[in-house]
């Protein structure tokens, strides 16, 4: 629960940042997961999959970048313009 | 296909931190310190506060909200111990609370007739450790029936956390638990931990803890004014 609720805030940030309506154009999220983060990385990964794989968004791929420290950071998202 | 790269750089915490830093600033105007309770299940948190609510209840105005993945158990427990508002958070599966979920318990609390805010967390030793709830410490409970290693096991915990109370020390004689063991292990994680021993059934320890209580009301009263 602990992982899906972060993949969940992950998704909400991600969709604050596009434009309304092209959160299917988007291709990949970048996430740096802090050592300290007290996340099981599988696990969130998996949450993130199935999250990005659903609507509003249309199979992005979650790029996992391990990190230092206790932070968990949307780091950036990969969108394709031409849809 | 034109691939556009967004740079984002968010935490993902950082909603749950703004709530936080607005649930501590509500808090430190009203003067009301608030302790955070971590432990895993069943290391006496209820009770280390049923205890508090029946010897300070008279002497402090005491408010109390609980989370917990199902029932209102705790709440009700506590709720017969006070006739203050207890708040219960049922979070229907989460392993933990978040400052949302506390901001919307306090809304429901007069803090200017409260002297001493107790959060008792869900009974969980990894996530709560990520959450800040807006309060001025967390205090992690560990058992004598436990292992002296759970600081180790669980660093984030101890590391987070600014007070560890050791509990049902009168089990102490009839289990194999090395109290110096396990507070070498903590401070192995925390240096600056402060311990307390207690033991909810006899009353062991509980004067320098409420000798403890005592002060953080005084000290938050002081702030305000």
């Amino acid at each position: 629960m602990h992982e899906l609720s972060l993949a969940l805030e992950v998704c909400r940030i991600a969709e604050s940042h596009l434009e309304p309506g092209t959160a299917g154009r988007l291709r990949k999220v970048g996430v740096e997961v802090g050592q300290d983060a007290n996340i099981e990385v599988e696990n969130f990964r998996f949450c993130l999959e199935a999250l990005l794989d659903a609507p509003p968004f249309g199979g992005a791929v979650p790029s996992i970048i391990p990190c230092a420290g206790p932070d968990l950071r949307l780091a950036y998202l990969e969108v394709d313009d031409d849809g | 296909m034109t691939v556009r790269t967004i740079e984002v750089r968010e935490r993902v915490m950082a909603k749950n931190d703004e709530i936080a830093a607005g649930v501590r600033g509500q808090l430190a105007v009203a003067g009301v310190p608030a302790l955070n309770f971590v432990s895993s299940p069943g290391s006496g948190k209820t009770a280390l506060l049923e205890r508090t609510l029946d010897a300070l209840g008279g002497e402090m105005r005491i408010s109390v909200v609980t989370g917990d993945v199902q029932t209102q158990n705790d709440a009700d427990r506590l709720a017969a111990r006070t006739t203050r508002l207890v708040q219960a958070v049922v979070t229907g599966g989460a392993c933990h609370l978040d400052a949302r979920q506390v901001q919307h318990a306090i809304d429901a609390l007069d803090l200017d007739d409260t002297d001493l805010l107790f959060i008792e967390n869900v009974g969980n030793l990894v996530c709560p450790a990520s959450w800040d709830l807006g309060e001025n410490a967390k205090v992690v409970l560990f058992s004598v029936t436990e292992g002296e290693d759970k600081p180790l096991k669980y660093p984030g915990m101890f590391r987070n956390s600014t007070y560890a109370v050791l509990t049902k020390m009168d089990l102490l004689p009839h289990v194999p638990f090395d109290v110096e063991r396990a507070l070498a292990f903590a401070r192995s994680v925390n240096p600056e931990l402060r311990f307390f021993f207690t033991s909810a059934l006899t009353g062991e320890g509980m004067e320098s803890w409420f000798d403890f209580l005592r002060g953080q009301v005084r000290a938050g009263a002081a702030a305000a004014s």
